[in-house]
């Protein structure tokens, strides 16, 4: 017999070994292989790579923010809050515009502590590693409840230490001309569908508002925590004064590196 | 399956193992690219937006 007899009909030429059959239950075995190594890599683009991505983007917008010609330039060093007199109010910015800077000194060194404001509670706002401000709520320093949403996981994890905020830390605001100085007082564990907790008198929608509030709400799971969605945190601070970029810049901050 | 397309892949076997391993990564591309988007949007498991 003949080595070329030997071989199944349907083989390729030879290298001088029989070539293995296809068998359907091979070919099934190599398919679920595949989707469990693609089931895989959906976990590392989710939790990894939106972030790389979203990281780049935020970047870029702060720099573009801080390049415009309308920034009053940062006086590195301390200067005394203005804790008597009403703080401005900035002017509305349209959908997925940039209204300023939120910072978090007590982030400082575990995460990025600096990041966008934009207008908006869309993903497209959100999936830039930005936070965004619930469009319905108050404008920064104004009396009533500044609210801001962000992603705790994937796209940045902008808010990922929301829960770790203690009563008394301070939560930054700072637009182009104006430094914005809140504390965190309380937070809540809510349902998704609880939008009370951002009205202008939070768990109160219809009462008048006379405190200047900021709210911060992100993703939360009583089990699963920053990985799971079905309860939101939500973390409230009251304003303590504020001062013009042209006079310093809160204390907390002047010697933070990534505060530019 | 993948035995299969090698062997069937034209050239020397470093060509091959090279063509299996670009196409490989075009598939990545493809899959974080456009894929893994729109299928994110899909179950919508991250948003934490209130409402």
């Amino acid at each position: 017999m003949s080595f070329t007899q030997q071989r199944p009909a349907h083989a390729a030429p030879s290298r001088g070994r029989p070539a293995p059959r296809v068998t359907f239950v091979g070919v099934l075995g190599e398919l679920m292989i595949t989707a469990g190594v693609i089931l895989g890599l959906f976990v590392v683009w989710q939790l990894w790579w939106t972030s790389v991505e979203a990281d780049a983007a935020a970047a870029t917008q702060l720099e573009e923010y801080y390049e415009q010609d309308l920034m009053t330039p940062v006086v590195r060093e301390a200067a005394e809050l203005n804790t008597t007199d009403p703080p401005p109010v900035p002017e509305p910015v349209g959908y997925g515009e940039m209204m300023g800077v939120l910072i978090v000194p007590t982030w400082y060194g575990k995460t990025n502590n600096t990041m966008p404001i934009l207008e908006g509670t869309g993903l497209d706002v959100l999936d830039g590693a930005n936070a965004g401000h619930y469009t319905e709520t108050a404008q920064v320093g104004d009396v009533g409840n500044f609210s801001l949403a962000g992603h705790r996981r994937t796209h940045g994890n902008s808010f990922l230490y929301v829960p770790d905020l203690v009563e008394g830390d301070q939560v930054i605001v700072e637009t182009a001309d104006t430094w914005y100085v809140y504390e965190v007082t309380t937070h809540e564990v809510v349902a998704p569908s609880q939008v009370d907790v951002v009205a202008p008198v939070p768990g109160d929608p219809t009462a008048e508002p006379v405190d200047r509030l900021l709210t911060l709400t992100t993703c939360d799971d009583p089990v699963l925590g920053a990985y799971g969605n079905s309860t939101r945190w939500i973390t409230h601070a009251e304003f303590v004064g504020w001062m013009d970029r042209a006079d310093g810049m809160p204390e907390q901050i002047v010697d933070d590196p990534g505060v530019l | 399956m993948y035995g299969w397309i090698y062997r069937h892949l034209p050239g020397p076997a470093a060509l091959r193992v090279f063509i299996m391993l670009a196409a490989a990564a075009g598939v990545v591309v493809l899959l974080f690219g456009w894929v893994f988007p729109w299928v994110s949007a899909e179950i919508d498991y991250f948003n934490p937006e209130l409402g």
